[in-house]
């Protein structure tokens, strides 16, 4: 991010000019609003991978799709758990339901009233390795951010145009279109599609997120979420929540603990974990988990100890008040400990 | 009681002829006796006998122990294996479990991690490798582990009998195997055709 002002043309065309201080964090790992699922909704289908093409673009695509589905690969460099994007974005983030990355990427940049600021898509994904990956994000421009928006790009993009029926390839754009995200007037678009949907339309494809679901009967509880946590859940992720690795990967991710996404994730808020849960868990869906166990799950998954928020200057209550609300754990006690008070390490190397 | 065992290996030994000492003698674990009745079909080293047994090398503890509690329980069927889990009683699940699970399998599979590859030309490797989620089918290698290597309650694919994968798929299928928590492989198998399962139990035998 250097110290450099970055000028953002803002949705409504108003001039914003935003200064980053380095050592400030980029993001927050604000969610999209979530809608309640339509049951006889399509989904945008993007194109298949073999459908991207050669050439140095296609290649930024490719190398979007592999930094998704082995996010491993930048361990110790950017990444500082043992998780991948595919973990919670299912499908190679091709999934409707499970926060598509075509769905974020046309949804972004996002204007945030709370401190007046514009996220571009790029910082987006800084949140996402800040935060969900406990790492250190890459700089903006980096040819990691620029092939996870190339990726996210041509996933919508070549669904959008196959829904409107527009042949040939998926329009290449600069590195410095790809990362900015797809919710600006003056992004470009192939006519037909500029005319189908306006801006507003194409930032809230159905499928976008995690389905909301309604708020439980009783208040979510960690107890109840134990038995279901262990009739449900800890085949694949452990009866300690610390996942199962095979041959190095953990392609069933650890929950919490110090191999997790640490408490500035979004998936530690219980409303998007049970959200998360409820529509794609258990995984492949062979039942359906009911909305009380849901977020009783979610809130037994997200009242166990997890890395440090990276927001955190040393005062967990201070921490709490400023970035944390009534749905989550954090500085709350369980068991006698106050969360957040026994944190594990922001980043730490493996190697 | 060791003196015992050691003739017991010995005699094994010499059954199955001079390519096993070798391979006996350099595994310290000897069979224990409620293995004995095991090896007939799944083989001193558990390297299987087709069609009599499959593989058991490389498959974790506590997947054979699970699996044979789900014979004894009748929660998985199959008219040979029940009768032969309810010999074991006591800790013979525990011995035979820790003693095939020390094995290691005979062809050694280097593990391809996911997304190694973009593209896939052959659809039943695509279909390992990343599913296909039009008809709510995960990547196999999801909990199979990278190349079907297994671990924990997920048995190893890789190298294992294709007819004996084919069988089991067909019995998840059918309803004669089950035990999985929440239906999650009858989940899986029931949404497979018949050329796919053949195809994955080929795909996977033959993983290099």
């Amino acid at each position: 991010m250097k110290s450099s002002a970055i000028l953002l043309l803002a949705a409504m065309g108003v001039l914003t000019t935003q200064v980053q201080a380095a050592q400030e964090l980029p993001d927050k790992q604000a969610p999209l609003p979530s809608v309640p699922k339509n049951p006889d909704q399509t989904y945008l289908t993007p194109r298949p991978l073999s459908a991207i093409p050669e050439g140095a673009f296609g290649d930024k695509v490719r190398m979007g799709y592999q930094l998704f589905v082995n996010t491993q690969q930048l361990r110790d460099k950017y990444v500082g758990n043992e998780l991948n994007c595919a973990n919670c974005h299912m499908d190679a983030g091709r999934k409707a339901n499970a926060s598509p990355v075509w769905g974020a990427y046309f949804a972004y940049p996002a204007y945030r009233k709370k401190d007046d600021k514009v996220n571009t898509f790029q910082e987006r994904i800084q949140g996402c390795f800040n935060y969900s990956m406990n790492g250190k994000a890459p700089a903006a421009g980096s040819p990691e951010l620029v092939a996870l928006s190339a990726y996210a790009y041509w996933l919508g993009m070549s669904g959008l145009m196959d829904a409107a029926n527009l042949d040939g390839p998926v329009p290449e754009l600069s590195d410095a279109e790809l990362v900015k995200g797809a919710k600006r007037e003056d992004f470009p678009l192939p006519d037909t599609l500029a005319k189908a949907m306006t801006v507003e339309q194409r930032a809230n494809l159905p499928g976008r997120g995690y389905p909301e679901i309604p708020k439980p009967e009783l208040a979510f509880s960690p107890e109840r979420g134990k038995a279901v946590y262990t009739a449900h859940c800890q085949a694949c992720h452990g009866a300690d929540g610390q996942g199962q690795a095979m041959a190095g990967v953990y392609s069933l991710p650890p929950l919490w603990g110090p191999m997790s996404y640490n408490w500035g994730a979004g998936m530690h808020r219980v409303n998007t974990a049970a959200f998360f849960i409820y529509e794609n868990m258990p995984f492949a869906k062979s039942i359906q988990l009911t909305n009380q166990q849901a977020w009783d799950v979610a809130a037994y998954i997200n009242s166990h100890e997890r890395p440090q928020d990276p927001r955190n200057k040393g005062d967990v209550k201070q921490a709490q008040e400023k970035y944390h609300n009534d749905n989550d754990y954090y500085g709350v006690e369980v068991d006698g400990k106050v969360l957040g008070t026994g944190s594990y390490p922001v980043f730490p190397k493996k190697s | 009681m060791n003196i015992k065992i050691r003739t017991l290996a010995k005699g094994i030994t010499l059954i199955y002829g001079c390519v096993l000492t070798s391979v006996v003698m350099a595994n310290t674990s000897a069979l224990p006796p409620a293995g004995q009745i095991c090896v007939t079909c799944h083989g001193v080293e558990g390297e299987g006998i087709e069609p009599l047994g499959p593989r058991l090398a490389g498959l974790s503890k506590e997947y054979i122990t699970t699996q044979l509690q789900h014979f004894q329980a009748g929660v998985r069927q199959n008219a040979t294996m029940m009768p032969m889990a309810m010999t074991l009683q006591g800790d013979g699940i525990d011995q035979v479990a820790s003693y095939f699970s020390a094995k290691s399998p005979k062809t050694e599979v280097k593990p391809v991690i996911r997304g190694e590859q973009v593209t896939f030309s052959d659809d039943t490797a695509r279909l390992a490798y990343q599913g296909d989620w039009s008809r709510g089918l995960p990547a196999c290698v999801t909990c199979h582990g990278p190349s079907g290597l297994g671990g924990g309650l997920f048995p190893r694919l890789a190298g294992q009998q294709a007819s004996y994968i084919k069988t089991q798929l067909l019995a998840w299928q059918a309803g004669t195997r089950k035990g999985d928590v929440d239906g999650m492989m009858a989940n899986v198998a029931n949404k497979l055709t018949a050329a796919e399962v053949d195809a994955l139990a080929n795909y996977f035998a033959n993983l290099k």
